[in-house]
């Protein structure tokens, strides 16, 4: 059932292997019973901080979540049966680097929707762009939008002339937004920042 | 006239203040008393800022909660982002560790949420405050025979069991506001596709749109009925993209509900800023033809 490789224990020769690759099968497959998946329990640990972080630890891998998924549907690169079966292994890299397929999630909540564990997909999936965030790995659009907001409180920043159009429609400018205000709630509540 | 808290959010305001414009007038003659809040931010949005930080998100989107609490008042939303953010605060905050985590925040700005205030969609908040039958009696030139393909979007009604708006898979509220206006609502093949918006790719928002306004067309619809801005966003300035990029023409404009509403209710067509959409819905002209005769 799974199409995620598991992580085979290379054979010395071979050197480090790349995280989750397929095993080559020009090399040999591992015997049976010595393939074996390396859980990286550190990440996991890591996403279980985060606000809904851990529901991934229901799945139990039905696939619910991918006949409405339109990412899914319109692309092999995603797939969140996939993605929580990564989850469950601990395989953090095919997901906290550069250019992750996580962002390719259209937050639907189709998948939301169509879990009978509750395990909320589309929120995991947001648990681990919190994390990809945290290293400076959010795509350059997404970090846009963040910026403009830390900065003015609004997606859209203002200007005279969104006031001006505002008046065509009898409407008064843009109200201020207390900036300072909402910038004290960012950051973390204990000092060593462990809470989250 | 019954009172709420409105809380606009950042799109409609500043990009498409038409639609502010369509919901101050009709929601008077629907007897809705509009209190403005003073010190709202974004809500933040449910897809970048909550991408960042979902704490910070949280206790952001509790402090524009407070607002309206403040005043004693539940809030209503116009945009459907903003209806995400703001219910699944209200609903993850019913959790008590997760509350007093967010105020402890909060009380950085001597603030706490207590979550009193109810959230609602401008949609609902019409359905079951004014009532289908109280809308149509405000029309005053129904829409008869305006084919509106309607496009629910994703977070109008899901998850479901936090926006607690309509049955996800088979919703009506959108069909029956259509009817109030005398026009017919159309169910596409595709009306369960979300826009693509938060997708960041292109191919894959691309094939989803264009498979979305090609069932509009088979439809024969005449106008794209959206309640979601950043849908309509997508659906008027991608519309022209994804026409040149599948070489087609679909010439489906997008109209919020709301103007949509306060069209049927005697706003005349020009008044109402449709002449900054990139497509027009130039179908409404025939109702102003007929009234004027």
């Amino acid at each position: 059932m799974p199409e995620v490789p598991l992580q085979q224990h290379p054979p010395p020769e071979e050197g480090a292997q790349v995280r989750g690759e397929a095993p080559d099968p020009a090399a040999g497959d591992a015997p049976p019973g010595k393939g074996t998946v390396r859980v990286d329990f550190e990440f996991r640990r890591e996403l279980a901080r985060k606000v809904e972080g851990n529901l991934a630890s229901f799945c139990y891998q039905c696939g619910a979540c991918v006949g409405d998924c339109p990412a899914a549907t319109y692309s092999d690169r995603f797939n969140p049966r996939e993605i929580m079966l990564e989850v469950l292994y601990g395989l953090g890299d095919e997901l906290i680097k550069e250019d992750s397929p996580l962002w390719l999630c259209t937050n639907c909540y189709n998948c939301h929707e169509r879990c009978p564990q509750q395990v909320k997909p589309v929120e995991v999936i947001i648990s681990m762009k919190n994390m990809l965030a945290d290293r400076g790995l959010a795509p350059t659009s997404v970090d846009k939008v963040i910026r403009t907001f830390e900065e003015t409180g609004r997606t859209v920043p203002p200007n005279p002339a969104i006031d001006k159009q505002r008046a065509k429609f009898g409407l008064p400018p843009l109200p201020p937004v207390p900036v300072e205000e909402i910038n004290k709630l960012f950051g973390a509540v204990t000092e060593d920042g462990g809470a989250e | 006239m019954k009172r709420y808290a409105f809380f606009p959010g950042c799109l409609i305001p500043a990009r498409h203040p038409a639609m502010e414009f369509a919901i101050r007038a009709t929601l008077e003659k629907l007897e809705i008393e509009i209190v403005d809040l003073e010190g709202a931010s974004c809500c933040p949005d449910p897809i970048y800022f909550k991408s960042k930080d979902k704490l910070s998100w949280l206790a952001v989107a509790a402090r524009n909660l407070t607002l309206a609490e403040d005043l004693g008042l539940d809030i209503f939303t116009n945009c459907s982002g903003c209806t995400a953010t703001l219910s699944e605060t209200y609903h993850l905050l019913q959790d008590e560790a997760l509350r007093d985590q967010v105020n402890e925040r909060l009380a950085r700005v001597d603030r706490e949420y207590r979550g009193t205030s109810r959230v609602r969609h401008i949609a609902t908040l019409v359905r079951d405050e004014v009532g289908y039958d109280k809308v149509r009696e405000s029309v005053v030139r129904p829409l008869e025979g305006l084919k509106v393909a309607i496009h629910y979007g994703c977070h109008l009604l899901k998850p479901s069991r936090i926006m607690q708006v309509d049955n996800p898979d088979n919703p009506e509220v959108m069909e029956k506001l259509v009817e109030a206006i005398g026009a017919s609502p159309v169910r596409h093949r595709n009306w369960y596709l979300c826009c693509g918006k938060a997708c960041k790719d292109e191919e894959i928002p691309n094939q989803m749109m264009h498979d979305l306004l090609d069932t509009v067309r088979e439809e024969e619809a005449d106008i794209l009925g959206m309640i979601c801005p950043t849908c309509f966003g997508q659906f008027d300035h991608g519309q022209k993209k994804i026409a040149n990029l599948f070489e087609k023409d679909f010439n489906t404009p997008p109209v919020y509900y709301f103007q949509l509403l306060a069209f049927a209710q005697g706003v005349p067509y020009d008044k109402l800023g449709f002449e900054r959409q990139r497509f027009k819905p130039v179908a409404l002209q025939r109702f102003e033809e007929v009234a004027a005769v």
